[in-house]
């Protein structure tokens, strides 16, 4: 008995038995490659496919038959000839198919050794290095940049996948001929063959029933965890991705940021609210206009050519459109990179380690009378930006007002001015430097909402903390202006920030009590229920006892 | 230098003009052409065949149309078009003059 399988050749059904049927296959498509290059070959393919469904139609009515056979097919091969006898080889026939000359190369995608899509290991086979290399720069453009995600995404759909031996064969640069393809396809099938044995030589060992089932048990869970295990490590891959995306795209972004902010185009403010060039004005007054502006400046440049001039040629070399001497570029590209890089680091580096003391200068002023307003109406912020540069000054809008309990007979305003440096003295001395202007008429109190410091002292960190001390008795009214600059001050009806605005506050022995709140019954009955309950409790347990 | 592949050479450059002259006489399909090739121990396999033929007709030497077949497919009948017959015409005359031309240079009698 034989197993036959179906094939349609030119619209015709024929039976094949299975032993024919592989050799068949093999056949039709060691033609297929042999003529696929050349002009015209869909059509030459079509033409010698009717012709073998005609020669074993033909058979098939001579002997009687349903089925083909062995038989059949080596007397199609007899008829038909060697694939390599199809290859029309006269001299004006313009066809590669065979002839592709050693060493060159295409680029595809290598899916037989791929931990995602096989970019990297067709990269390599290009390049004829070790994909570990290739992979290295992925993850390592990444991380740094982003870029290699979205390079990764654009290869993947660029480049065609290796699927047929001839583009296998073209991947690693070897010639694409009739025996290296069949060398090919023999250590493909040798290595299934060579699985295969070692599964039958398991099953077969010992002859004993209950042992083969046991064992074919064994190998039918260790399949199943194999195929478990390479699920889990595809997640994870594509988990890495995800993670490697989102860091990424943060980083690419933030470089983006750093170019933008670093580089004034020709005076175009590309980013500006209110006529300031924010990002300029952002890097300024973090790296001043010295050696760091500088590197930072070429830094970032550098750092960008490399993966732009290699998309460059990666594109390039995708559409089959390879740049003249994409080497070189390659070359100068990642040459600057690293140079880049390291400018980045080393002004880096040097900012951050300025960055290292931290040290807070205190300026105290006593306040008359023992009522106020309170309002932030002197210097108001212009936007929600952290810092930026205002003529020779650098405003910094980080104040936070918070209002305590004083022990002195009279109120004051204390001022705490915290700053970073990179030294202690460096960072003492540019705590000293900064202007808060703020004044009392009568009981108004009208602060600033930022401080500012002199241009060349750069932003360093500083916050400034302005805390009003308020003797027991003494009230302050939160005018709406100051919402901003409150920061977790603490009262007794343990209200937000936001919520006490537009209240009367009294400083009392037990901290602020506000004096026209209407919900503060809600907030005390809820503390004085809480308090009942835990009592009620205490006494069922002392009862139990 | 392989005798073979002399042969081989040898027939190859004239197999084109064999084919236009095949179909000089009459429209034929690809199994006839093979034949009578076959007969003339012009080729072998028919593998040859196919390629050459497409080349031909993509040069505007050849037109084909389908017929019905009793036994398969479909059949592919080719005919020669009149750049093809005008082709063929020439290749004649080349084919004649390097006859005789051959004929003269290889039974020359040898005189040193």
């Amino acid at each position: 008995m034989n197993k036959t399988i179906n094939i349609n050749l030119a619209g015709i059904i024929f039976h094949l038995d299975e032993g024919a049927y592989e050799s068949f296959k093999d056949y039709l498509n060691q033609v297929k490659n042999a003529l696929e290059s050349q002009e015209g070959g869909a059509e030459i393919i079509a033409d010698i496919e009717a012709r073998i469904a005609e020669l074993f139609s033909m058979r098939m009515q001579e002997f009687k038959r349903e089925a083909i056979t062995m038989e059949d097919v080596n007397f199609i091969q007899a008829t038909l000839g060697a694939p390599q006898d199809f290859e029309d080889d006269s001299d004006e026939a313009p066809h590669t198919s065979a002839g592709m000359p050693a060493g060159k190369k295409r680029l595809f995608r290598n899916t037989d050794e791929s931990i995602i899509g096989g970019v990297a290991s067709g990269i390599a086979a290009y390049f004829g290095t070790d994909v570990v290399w290739i992979r290295i720069i992925f993850l390592v453009l990444l991380f740094f940049t982003g870029i290699g995600f979205i390079t990764y995404l654009i290869l993947w759909m660029a480049i065609p996948e290796a699927k047929t031996t001839a583009q296998k064969l073209q991947m690693r640069g070897e010639p694409v001929n009739l025996s290296n393809i069949e060398r090919s396809v023999k250590e493909e099938l040798d290595g299934v063959k060579e699985r295969f044995g070692r599964f039958r030589e398991e099953n077969q060992g010992t002859g004993q029933s209950i042992r083969r089932t046991v064992n074919r048990a064994l190998n039918f869970i260790i399949n199943i965890l194999e195929w478990l295990f390479r699920l889990v490590f595809k997640f994870f891959g594509l988990l890495f991705i995800l993670f490697g995306l989102v860091i990424g795209f943060t980083l690419f972004i933030a470089l983006f940021g750093v170019i933008a902010s670093t580089w004034n185009f020709g005076g175009i403010d590309f980013v500006s609210i209110d006529g300031n060039i924010l990002g300029l004005n952002a890097a300024e007054a973090v790296l001043g206009s010295g050696i760091e502006l500088t590197l930072m400046r070429i830094g970032t440049l550098l750092t960008l050519l490399f993966p732009i001039l290699g998309l460059t040629t990666l594109l390039a070399k995708a559409f089959k459109r390879p740049l003249a001497n994409g080497r070189l570029v390659n070359i100068v590209g990642g040459t600057s990179f690293f140079i880049g890089l390291s400018l980045l680091l080393y002004a880096g580096g040097n900012v951050l380690s300025s960055f290292k003391v931290s040290t807070t200068e205190m300026r105290t002023v006593e306040l008359q009378g023992n009522t106020f307003d309170l309002r932030a109406e002197l210097l108001e912020e212009s936007d929600g930006f952290l810092f930026e540069i205002d003529d020779d000054n650098l405003r910094i809008e980080n104040v936070k007002l918070d209002i305590k309990k004083s022990f002195d007979p009279s109120a004051s305003l204390a001022m705490k001015h915290r700053a970073r440096g990179s030294s202690n003295s460096d960072a003492r001395k540019r705590a000293m430097q900064f202007e808060y202007p703020f004044e009392q008429v009568g009981p108004v109190i009208s602060l600033s909402e930022y401080f500012t410091v002199p241009e060349e002292a750069l932003y360093r960190g500083q916050e400034l903390e302005v805390t009003l001390y308020l003797p027991i008795g003494s009230e302050v009214y939160l005018d709406p202006s100051v919402e901003n600059l409150l920061y977790g001050i603490e009262n007794a009806h343990n209200m937000w920030d936001g919520e006490m605005i537009g209240h009367t506050w009294k400083m009392e022995r037990r901290g602020l009590v506000c004096m026209d709140c209407e919900e503060i019954d809600y907030f005390e009955s809820e503390a004085v229920e809480e308090q009942i309950e835990a009592l009620e409790l205490e006494i069922k347990k002392l009862k139990e006892n | 230098m392989k005798i073979d592949n002399t042969k081989a050479q040898m027939r190859k450059g004239i197999l084109e003009y064999c084919i236009l002259g095949i179909l000089d006489s009459s429209d034929a399909y690809a199994s006839d052409i093979i034949d009578q090739l076959k007969e003339a121990k012009l080729i072998v396999v028919e593998g040859t065949l196919y390629p050459l033929l497409t080349r031909l007709k993509n040069a505007g030497l050849l037109e084909y149309r389908w017929e019905e077949s009793s036994s398969g497919p479909p059949r592919k009948y080719y005919s020669l078009s009149d750049s093809g017959r005008a082709f063929q015409k020439e290749l004649k005359m080349t084919w004649e003059e390097l006859q005789s031309a051959v004929t003269i240079l290889t039974t020359r009698p040898n005189q040193s």
